[in-house]
């Protein structure tokens, strides 16, 4: 726990000597635009970047869905207890009615067309979000034995 | 002391969700639906249909969005043979399909398609022409690839329209590249182009003659335009796009106009973070109606025939997020009432009127939708 504190306080305290150093992203070309959000957008792991591009929009910054159309991806049941489904749902859409933390879904989420890597990226950033805190990784392998 | 603290907690619990909710001031209120209609599936099981056009016998023509243009005649659909092969990622697909206006002369098709031709990984929206013949796509001409190829999911457009004066518009979104493109002529994304009916482009066009730019470029600073017809009665080009949270626009077209992505806008980051604080700047055009919270409004058309005596003159904006169509009511260029209509329907991918003066929506999973009133 202590080392996992002093760790975070470590790469925090990086992160912020990294951006005062170089300031990353200027954007001197435009005018009035808020480089802050532009960093902020930038420093992302894989799998955030992923999420940022492809899930946000439906799913939410915080990964509550909106209970109606969109399922929770934070403290969804659904992702818990159905690894596989969910890296199918992925890989290859989500279609039909569901079950998510008692409520039922019936939409439809088309394949996003990610490569194995990328759906691996975005699960791993999906399973340890928000209050998610599954600890076995996804691999690259495990996704791409997830068949139709 | 607890009862103070439960107290207190609401309240806090109370200003972080009306902060959170998003407002627009002195907002046209929209009016509930009033089912004056029934809905008929008129082609079943389409998984997310697109764009449509109608043949001159009266059958459709239906893109769905993961590559498929389907043949659509009395209920029967038919895969067309020989589209091309789309760079299916994120919000890329098969997209819009339009018939050129002298479509019964030179049978001319005009289609938009994420495609990764050309170098570097990824793809970007790409605009082609081709004949139909044997139920198989012949001729293809390709007549404009946006640059360069991208791996990002997001915001290709991309709607076709054409004008009184034959010209064709089409969007490109901004590709997920905010602070890029939609701002710089010199680059493809967060445009809408015209061109003229054979790929070529309009010696008019605003930016023709600049070094660098992409002459091709009719406005700029728009985000991702999912929506776009002609208005029957000035002939302007109108044109919608999604804000990002919040900020949809409604924007009549003007040759060179900034329409002002990322500069300005009425939303803010899917976070909630802030993009600008700026609604509005000289130089940057105003939109004639903007929703918040967002609406993600896809499609468009103006009601022009007898059927519908109540919708005639007005607008119809299909929204995604929200699953129904609205009724945009106009008073010259002013927006001046809303009104719900196939409410719960789906997700709306697209609204047009159809030859035969119908209404018709393409809804995602469900397929076509005739709208006939009572």
């Amino acid at each position: 726990m202590l080392l996992n504190t002093k760790l975070v306080i470590g790469f925090a305290a990086i992160t912020v000597a990294g951006f005062s150093l170089f300031k990353p992203f200027s954007n001197e070309k435009y005018f009035d635009l808020d480089t802050k959000n532009t960093a902020t957008l930038k420093t992302q792991s894989p799998g955030k970047e992923i999420y940022l591009d492809f899930c946000i929009q439906c799913h939410g910054a915080n990964g509550k869905g909106d209970s109606k159309n969109f399922p929770p991806l934070d403290g969804s049941d659904w992702l818990k207890n159905k690894r596989k489904e969910s890296i199918a749902a992925v890989k290859f859409g989500q279609n039909g009615e569901i079950i998510v933390n008692k409520i039922k879904y019936n939409n439809a989420m088309p394949a996003m067309g990610l490569s194995n890597q990328e759906v691996a990226d975005v699960m791993n950033y999906i399973m340890t979000s928000w209050s998610n805190k599954q600890t076995k990784i996804v691999t690259e392998n495990e996704v791409a034995a997830i068949k139709k | 002391m607890r009862k103070i603290v439960v107290v207190s907690l609401s309240a806090v619990a109370f200003l972080f969700y009306s902060c959170n909710a998003q407002v627009k001031p002195n907002d046209i209120i929209i009016k509930d639906d009033v089912k004056n209609y029934k809905l008929e599936v008129v082609a079943s099981d389409i998984a997310i249909p697109w764009g449509m056009a109608w043949l001159p016998d009266g059958s459709m023509l239906v893109t769905e969005k993961s590559g498929v243009l389907y043949h659509i005649k009395n209920g029967a659909k038919t895969k067309i043979k020989n589209v091309p092969t789309v760079y299916a990622r994120g919000q890329g697909g098969l997209l819009d399909i339009v018939l050129h206006p002298d479509y019964a002369k030179n049978g001319w098709i005009y289609i938009t398609y994420s495609s990764d031709e050309g170098e570097g990984t990824g793809g970007n929206t790409k605009l082609i022409r081709a004949k139909l013949l044997d139920g198989s796509l012949t001729k293809i001409e390709s007549l404009y690839k946006a640059t360069p190829n991208t791996t990002k999911g997001q915001h290709f457009g991309s709607k076709i329209v054409f004008d009184n004066d034959g010209y064709l518009y089409f969007s490109v979104g901004e590709r997920g590249e905010e602070f890029v493109n939609p701002q710089n002529i010199k680059r493809d994304g967060g445009k809408i182009y015209r061109l003229n009916d054979n790929g070529s482009i309009p010696k008019d066009n605003p930016f023709v003659g600049q070094v660098g730019v992409k002459e091709a470029i009719y406005t700029y600073g728009n985000r991702n335009a999912q929506g776009m017809a002609k208005n029957p009665v000035t002939g302007d080009i109108w044109a919608h796009e999604h804000g990002p949270k919040g900020g949809d626009e409604i924007n009549i077209i003007k040759k060179g106009a900034n329409y002002g992505w990322p500069v300005v806008t009425f939303g803010v980051n899917y976070d909630g973070s802030q993009i600008t604080a700026k609604t509005e700047k000289p130089g940057i055009e105003n939109p004639i109606y903007y929703w918040l919270p967002s609406i993600a409004p896809s499609g468009m058309t103006f009601v022009t025939g007898d059927k519908y005596p109540d919708w005639k003159g007005h607008l119809l904006v299909g929204s995604l997020k929200f699953q129904y169509l609205e009724l945009i009511k106009l008073n010259g260029n002013k927006v001046v009432g809303r009104q719900k209509i196939a409410t719960d329907v789906g997700r709306l991918r697209d609204v047009k009127q159809g030859p035969d003066g119908f209404i018709y929506m393409g809804v995602e999973g469900k397929g076509i939708i005739k709208i006939i009133p009572n």
